[in-house]
Parts: structure tokens; sequence; C-alpha cells
């Protein structure tokens, strides 16, 4: 814990930009419809690429060659995590790096997740950097616009923009153990070498759809929460939600107001407590400006807030208990009928999946336009969604809130280590990794969010912050002993993958629900089994003995 | 050999789905329902409609109890399916003219008694109960009843229906005996104190109150068509056949009350009971609606003749 306080105060230097002013935007909400159009492009983009992306006109990063010299690290993603390694890499003085990114802005989850309502449900003074902190969070909890506009003032501030090569999609990653490089390889381009390499991908970049029967035969609209087409125009539309997760508590109070009829189809309930969220006073961010150690001590105490819901949501205690009893209150105060209830009633222990935190869901159900049907689905057909009792729902519009594949077994593009080592085959039943960041047979290769490194209850950025002063030791040890590969020691990562299960066996999440934390066979590659603290300890030691190194 | 594959009864179910939009319910052939057949076939679809609805209740109760996730996945599709079969039914009383405007037709007074039933205290009733007890309520209530149906109408839209209807109900049956199977397993002994306690049980008993009733009614019903009742009885004893082809199944305590209980109903000579119950049947009609329960749960809203909504 002192190691990351110490790095804390050692990059707290001010940044050169100033912090975005964001409750201006906030306030006007035609700025916000212009901003959307940009991530719009993207995901249409995105698409293409897969396709013509040879075909394209090569953009201005593109135009750049290859660097003869390998780069010293690569990065892949440029969302959060992938920026904020590129922060500590500059901050400690190494400047040859570049990041890849296949879409053509940074942000990621907050430049994909552009749907109405779309906000961070940990408050913001946590879910941001600590060494950048915003003084200016219009609200205790953001809105995707405004974690937006702080990942790009973390761009311009700290000027990551040269290093990003925007629409370089990653197809590959090889290691040449003789040269000691990685080589990624690109989707339409010359691949790209480098000593070091860092996965950002996102554990939750890649949109999922429900596996329905006759998804093709749809005729009408069909969006995914994770691409929302700004352009579409819901005002007296039928439409679906589908699904009932993270995602689609925050849309669906939105979607109600505008269109004719709501229906909500819902296969498990989720536990929902409510939020506090409240406008951050303007003393308050008079405060926090002129007294950055205020803020810091809000963070602080947040932090510590967040930590006491492991308790909940982690193992099974009296603490659990009581966070169900908080959402069974919660559920009783808004929804009056029984059946509803019932239907909205989890029957599995809270935390075992996702914990929803919202004020305006169950409201938005009892509305008069919504329904929330929990049949099950049967299949799609040409004008809507039929359910298992027999009823077509004829429908304008398909909103897929279904989440993201989490690859928890496998990779999310084949990465092949020492001696033809290939890990996705490696993977195949279940993701492993030492501290979750490093695996044995692919030297010099760092994971962000790698295995078990899931927040159940606290900021990803919390976590995020420990693997970025990991791994940037790991690059430091590389670069500064000038060696060739580092390794994790194979039987180093076997004992700790050995106590980490034995450990998950006792949470929640273990506890005999399905959720995407596990594999199908019920391997929980996705959390770790501990607080925030836990964590950050087993990051905050990066012992030279755990691993196989060779010089150049 | 009895016990299925529950995994593949699932993919079954899934694969096996219709809806209302299947079935062209303007097909000729409505007029084949004679004028003296339309005032019994209209208190008789009525019931029907309502069993399946009700027995669409229990499932989504035995979802809740299920031991294993493929199970409950199985419960809650039947669940839907029951809640289709009332839907067909009610599309076909629509057909024949038989609903006042767009209004569900009323439950009768033991139907209302049951429902209120359900809605208090399945969720509370251990999967033994419910286990053993919606089996036979498939058996003799909807089953049987189908197949009288098509035996006394000719409309082949009925028969189209009916043809979809049972196929559900033959893997509702196969899974239910299967279930019973299950839980014949274990230990006899906590299984008897288990079923001693829950038959103690004051829910449970107001549970008999309004079931044993209704069985009643729907043989007066079935009568009132003009059919023989040894036919509910036929299928009343298929419970009893099937139930208790294997050790298992015998052994369920659960499974040794209702068919006892079967054998009963089907015996006119137990005056001991069909005089009493019969009262009740006659009682019930009796109750003056203001003092029946007069909220009616939300679930009960959900039936719906409409292909498409
Ligand atoms: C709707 C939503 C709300 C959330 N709210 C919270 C919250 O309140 N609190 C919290 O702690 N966490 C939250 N999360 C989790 C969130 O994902 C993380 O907090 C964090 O944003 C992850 O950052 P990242 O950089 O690791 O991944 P991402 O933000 O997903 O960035 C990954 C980047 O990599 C790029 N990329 C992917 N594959 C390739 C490839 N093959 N080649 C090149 N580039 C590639 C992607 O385009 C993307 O830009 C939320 C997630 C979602 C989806
Ligand atoms: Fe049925
Ligand atoms: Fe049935």
């Amino acid at each position: 814990m002192s190691e990351t306080d110490e790095s804390r105060i050692t990059t707290n230097e001010a940044p050169a930009a100033t912090p975005p002013k964001a409750t201006a935007r906030k306030a006007a909400p035609g700025k916000r419809a212009v901003k959307k159009a940009a991530p719009k492009k993207t995901a249409a983009k995105k698409a293409a690429s897969k396709k013509t992306a040879s075909k394209k006109a090569p953009r201005k990063a593109a135009t750049r060659k290859p660097a003869a010299k390998p780069a010293s690290v690569l990065i892949v993603g440029a969302g959060f995590a992938g920026l904020g390694m590129a922060i500590r890499l500059k901050k400690a003085g190494i400047d040859d790096f570049v990041i890849l990114e296949r879409g053509d802005d940074v942000g990621g989850t907050w430049r994909d997740n552009t749907y109405p309502g779309a906000a961070c449900d940990i408050p913001s003074n946590l879910y941001s950097f600590s060494f950048a902190p915003n003084p200016n969070w219009s609200h205790s909890y953001s809105g995707g616009a405004e974690i937006l506009d702080y990942i790009h003032y973390l761009v311009s501030a700290f000027g990551l923009r040269e290093h990003i090569r925007f629409q370089h999609n990653v197809t590959a990653l090889d290691f040449d153990a003789r040269r000691g490089l990685w080589t990624a390889e690109l989707e339409g381009r010359e691949p790209l070498r480098a000593r070091a390499a860092v996965m950002a991908q996102g554990p939750l970049s890649n949109a999922r759809f429900p596996d329905i029967d006759g998804v093709e035969d749809y005729q009408g609209k069909k969006i995914h929460s994770a691409r929302w087409d700004h352009d579409y125009d819901f005002t007296g539309k039928r439409v679906a939600v589908i699904g009932t997760g993270a995602s689609a508590v925050q849309i669906i109070p939105e979607l109600v107001e505008k269109v004719r009829s709501l229906k909500v189809f819902q296969r498990t309930p989720a536990w929902v407590i409510p939020r506090p969220d409240f406008r951050t006073p303007d003393w308050n961010k008079t405060l926090f400006r002129a007294l950055p150690a205020s803020q810091r001590a809000v963070r602080e105490a947040l932090y510590w807030t967040h930590e006491t819901m492991a308790m909940a949501v982690i193992w099974n205690s009296p603490l659990t208990r009581l966070a169900e009893r908080l959402a069974r209150r919660h559920l009783r105060r808004q929804v009056t009928d029984d059946w509803m209830r019932r239907q909205l009633t989890p029957d599995f222990r809270i935390g075992c999946k996702r914990v929803l935190v919202s004020n305006d869901y169950y409201p938005a159900l009892r509305k008069d336009n919504t329904q929330l049907i929990t049949w099950p689905i049967a299949k799609f057909s040409e004008n809507g969604i039929r359910t298992a009792d027999g009823v077509e729902h004829e429908l304008d519009c398909v909103v897929f809130a279904t989440g993201f594949d989490v690859p928890k077994s496998g990779t999310p593009f084949p990465v092949r280590g020492r001696a033809g080592r290939e890990l996705g085959e490696e993977w195949a039943r279940g993701a492993q990794a030492y501290k979750s960041i490093n695996v044995a047979g692919y030297p010099n290769l760092f994971f962000l969010f790698g295995p078990n490194s899931g927040p159940g209850h606290n900021s990803a950025l919390v976590y995020m912050e420990a693997q970025l002063d990991y791994a940037l030791r790991g690059v430091h040890r590389l670069l500064d002993d000038n060696l060739k590969l580092l390794d994790v020691k194979p039987t180093v990562q076997a004992r700790h993958n050995k106590q980490l299960q034995k450990r998950l066996a006792r949470t929640n999440w273990n506890s005999g629900c399905k959720s995407w934390y596990l594999t199908e066979d019920g391997f929980n590659a996705t959390m770790f089994p501990g607080f925030a603290t836990q964590y950050r300890a087993q990051m905050a030691t990066f012992e030279d003995g755990d691993y196989d190194s060779e010089p150049r | 050999m009895a016990s299925i594959d529950l995994e593949k009864m699932l993919a079954k179910v899934k694969a096996s789905q219709w809806a209302l939009a299947d079935i062209d319910w303007d097909a000729p052939g409505a007029e084949l329902v004679t004028e003296e057949q339309w005032p019994k076939l209209k208190a008789f679809m009525a019931d029907l409609m309502w069993i399946e609805h009700v027995g669409a209740r229990g499932f989504a109760a035995m979802a809740r109890k299920a031991p294993n996730d493929t199970l409950k996945e199985i419960y809650t599709y039947f669940h839907a399916e029951e809640q289709r079969h009332a839907n067909a039914e009610m599309a076909l009383m629509k057909r024949w003219g038989m609903l006042d405007g767009d209004r569900v037709p009323e439950p009768n007074k033991n139907l209302r008694l049951v429902i209120q039933w359900l809605d208090r205290y399945s969720d509370d009733m251990p999967l033994e109960v419910l286990g053993s007890v919606i089996p036979m309520l498939e058996i003799a209530l909807d089953g049987a009843l189908c197949t009288f149906l098509l035996d006394t109408v000719d409309d082949p839209v009925c028969h189209q229906a009916f043809a979809r209807i049972n196929d559900d109900e033959s893997r509702h049956l196969g899974v239910g005996f299967h279930v019973l199977e299950m839980q014949g397993h274990g230990d006899l002994y906590m299984k008897v104190l288990k079923t001693l306690g829950t038959i103690l049980d004051p829910r449970l008993i107001l549970g008999i109150a309004s079931y044993a009733p209704l069985l009643n009614r729907m043989r007066d019903n079935v009568i009132a068509m003009g059919l023989g009742e040894e036919r509910l009885y036929a299928a009343m004893k298929k419970f009893e056949r099937i139930g208790g082809r294997t050790a298992d199944g015998r052994r369920n305590p659960w499974y040794q009350i209702i068919s006892r209980h079967g054998r009963i109903v089907v015996n006119r000579r137990q005056r001991f009971y069909h005089g009493p119950v019969d009262a009740m049947v006659r009682l019930t009609d009796l109750i003056p609606d203001r003092v029946m329960p007069s909220r009616v749960p939300t679930w009960v809203k959900g039936i719906t003749y409409k292909p498409v909504v």
C-alpha cells in the first residue's frame, strides 16, 4: 500500500492543461448530441473496416512509416487503461511507445457506450485517476459524456495524441524469443514491433448479441447499447429492451419518456440498490480547486466506503443480508404490485452477479407505457418478438442491452508466446495469469484487466492504477537492465493460482449461480477474491525472483 | 428406465415453441359447434382456460424451487406454455363468439379460491407438494379435459390448437413424472417427516379445501357436456399408473397421498368424501360475491386471445 501511495505523490504534479469544466456541457443538451455523433461513426467505421480497411485511404497516423527501430512499448487500446499506461510511461521518461487503437477516437468504454443515461455507477471522484484529479465533476456520479471529456482532457494534458495510431486493429501478437520482440499484426497494415507489449483492449469492449432464433429475420430497427444510433428517433415508437443489466437500468428510464410503448424483456432480475446521486454544489468545486487535499480526502473516504461493500458483495456475511434487506426495501418502496415485485426479486445471493445502482429504474417499469415481460423469448419474427406464452410483440425497434463478450477462456485475438505456444489454447478451459498481469511463456507482455483482476465492489480505476504501477516496474526492469526477456516462472504462477482458486471458492460468485464471471464449467477467471486493498498490496511488490530473465 | 435427460428435454422444449399466430383463427369450421353445445362449451372452456392459467402459476412457483438450473429453466418455459394454452383457449372462445367483448371470462368461485390460494401460498410450498399436485392437475384437469373436447367438437381449428397443446402436455407430464421419481430418492424417513410437516400446515389445508371441490366441479362440468365421467377417472388412474411405475416414484409420499385421493375422487360410493365436497361445490356457489376475495392478483390479467399485441 505504501508503495502505491508513494508513487501517487511523485506523480501528482499538476498537468499542463486544466481539467474539463463539465457543468456547462451537461446543461447544454444540444452540444451533447453533437458530441455523440463521433462514436457512432466509429462503430460504423469499425464495422466497415472489417471488410474494406485495406481499400481505405490511409489516415494521418498511418502515413507514418512503421518505425524501423522497434518501440520500447506497444499498447493495444486507447481506453482508460491504455492511456493510463501511456501517462505512467511518459512520466517515467519512457517516450518511445505507441498506442494501437482500432477505433478513431480515444475513450473505449465511454466512446462506445453513449446510450441515453450512460453514467458510471462508482462516484466520479473514485472513478478517475488519482494522478489526474478533476475538481469539476458536475454530479457525484457523472454521465458518460463528462467522463469522455475527462479522457480527452487526459490525452491533451499529457500530450498523448502523437503516440496514438487510430484505425490500427490488432489481429495477433507474436513473440520472437530470439530477438526478444513482440510483433503486433495489424489489419490491412504493416506489422509493428516493440520490446514490451501491453494488452489494454478492455474487458468489455466487444458487444454481445444474444443467441435467439430468427434475429436475422427481424426487419425492424436493431440497436446495441454499446453502439447507439443517435440518429434514430424514438418518439412515438414501440420499443423493446432486451436485458436488465447495468446498461438496461440506465437506458430504460430515459427511453420511457420518449417512446409510445416500452417492453422490457427480463430473463433474470438483478439486485438493485438506491443510488445517492446529487449535483455537486459550486462551493464544493471551488473547495476542490483551491484545496486539492480536500478532494483527496473525499476520494479516500469513498474508497473505504466501497471497501466495506466488499464484505457484503464478495463473501457471505451478515452484511450480505443487510445489503439484501436494503435492496428489498428499495424494491418494496418503489413497486407496489405483489406480482411485479416477485418478478423483480432475484433468487440468488446479492453479489453473485453485478449489483445494480439505480433510483429511477423501478419507477420507469411502473409507467403506463412500460411493460415488464418475463416470459422466455421463443424467437424473433419479421415484425417483432414471440414469447413462449404464444404472443407476438410487434415492435419498431429492439434495443439490445445484452452486454459484452467477455473472454473468460481464450483471448480476443491470437497471442503466440515462446516455442510456438498459443495462449488461446492454454486458456481454453479458463484463463490464468500471475497477479492478473503476466503469463508464463509469454515474456514482456502485460495484461491490464487480465484474469482475476475484476472488481466487484470498487472502482475499476483503483485496480487499474495498481496494475499500471506494476507494469511500469516490469518495463523498467526490462529496459534498465537491458533484458531480452522477462518471463514469470511457471511454478510461481501455479502457486498463485492455487491460492486464488481456494479463496474464490469461498466467495458469493462461486456460490452456485450462473453469471458472466464464470466459464461454462463454473471456473472463475474474472474476479479478484478480496478487497481492493488486498489487490493493491498484491500488485505493490515486484519480486525479481518470481521471474526468469535473459539479457539481450 | 423412466428417467429422462433434462438437458435434452430443455432443448426439445425450446425447439418446440409455437405461437398463436401459427394458427388461422378465422379459418372456416367455427359453425361446427352446435347450438346445443354452445352454452355448455362456453362454461367448460372458461373453466378450462382458467385451469391452464392456474397451472401456469403452479409452474412459476416450481421454478423458484427447482433443485438445478436446467429444471428451473424448464419450469420457466412450462409456466409460459400453460399461459399459452390459456391464451389459445381464449382465442377459441373468441372464435366461437363466447367472449363478452375483449373481456377475460370470470373464473368460477372454486377457481377464484384456488387462484387466491396459489397467489398467497404457492411460493411457500415445498417442491415435494407442488411437484406432485401439478402433474395430477395436469393429467386430470388439463390433459384429460382437452381430449374430451376433441371428442365433442368438430371444429378443425380446435383440433389444430389442441394438437399443439397436447404435444406440450406430453412434455409436461414427462418432466412431472421424472421429478416425482427424483423425489422418491433419498431417505424415506425424512420424506415422511417432511410430508407430515406440510400436511399439518394450515396453508396446505386451505389449498386442499379449494382443490378438492375443483375436481368435483369439473366432473360435473364434464357430465353436463354429455360425456361419461369415467373418462375423467381413467385419466386420473393414468397418474397412478405412470407415476407408480418405478419404485422411486411409488416411494414418493406425495404420490401416495395424491393417488389415494384420486382413487377416492373416482369412487362415487365414497360418500364420506363426496358428500361434503359436493356440498362445498354448492356452497362456494352460494358465497355472495362481496365476501369473495376481491383483490385480483395481476398475474391473472396477463391472458390475451390476441396473437399479436
Ligand atoms: C456501460 C459501462 C459502464 C461502466 N461503468 C463503470 C463504473 O461505473 N465503474 C467502474 O469501475 N467500471 C465501469 N465500467 C467498466 C469499464 O469498462 C472500465 O471501468 C474501464 O473503462 C475499462 O477501460 P479499458 O481501457 O480497460 O477498456 P476500454 O475502455 O474498453 O478500452 C479498450 C480500447 O481498446 C480498443 N481495442 C479493443 N480491441 C482492440 C484491438 N484488437 N486492436 C486495437 N484496439 C483494440 C477498443 O476500441 C477500446 O478503445 C463500465 C463499463 C461499461 C461498458
Ligand atoms: Fe396446459
Ligand atoms: Fe401442462
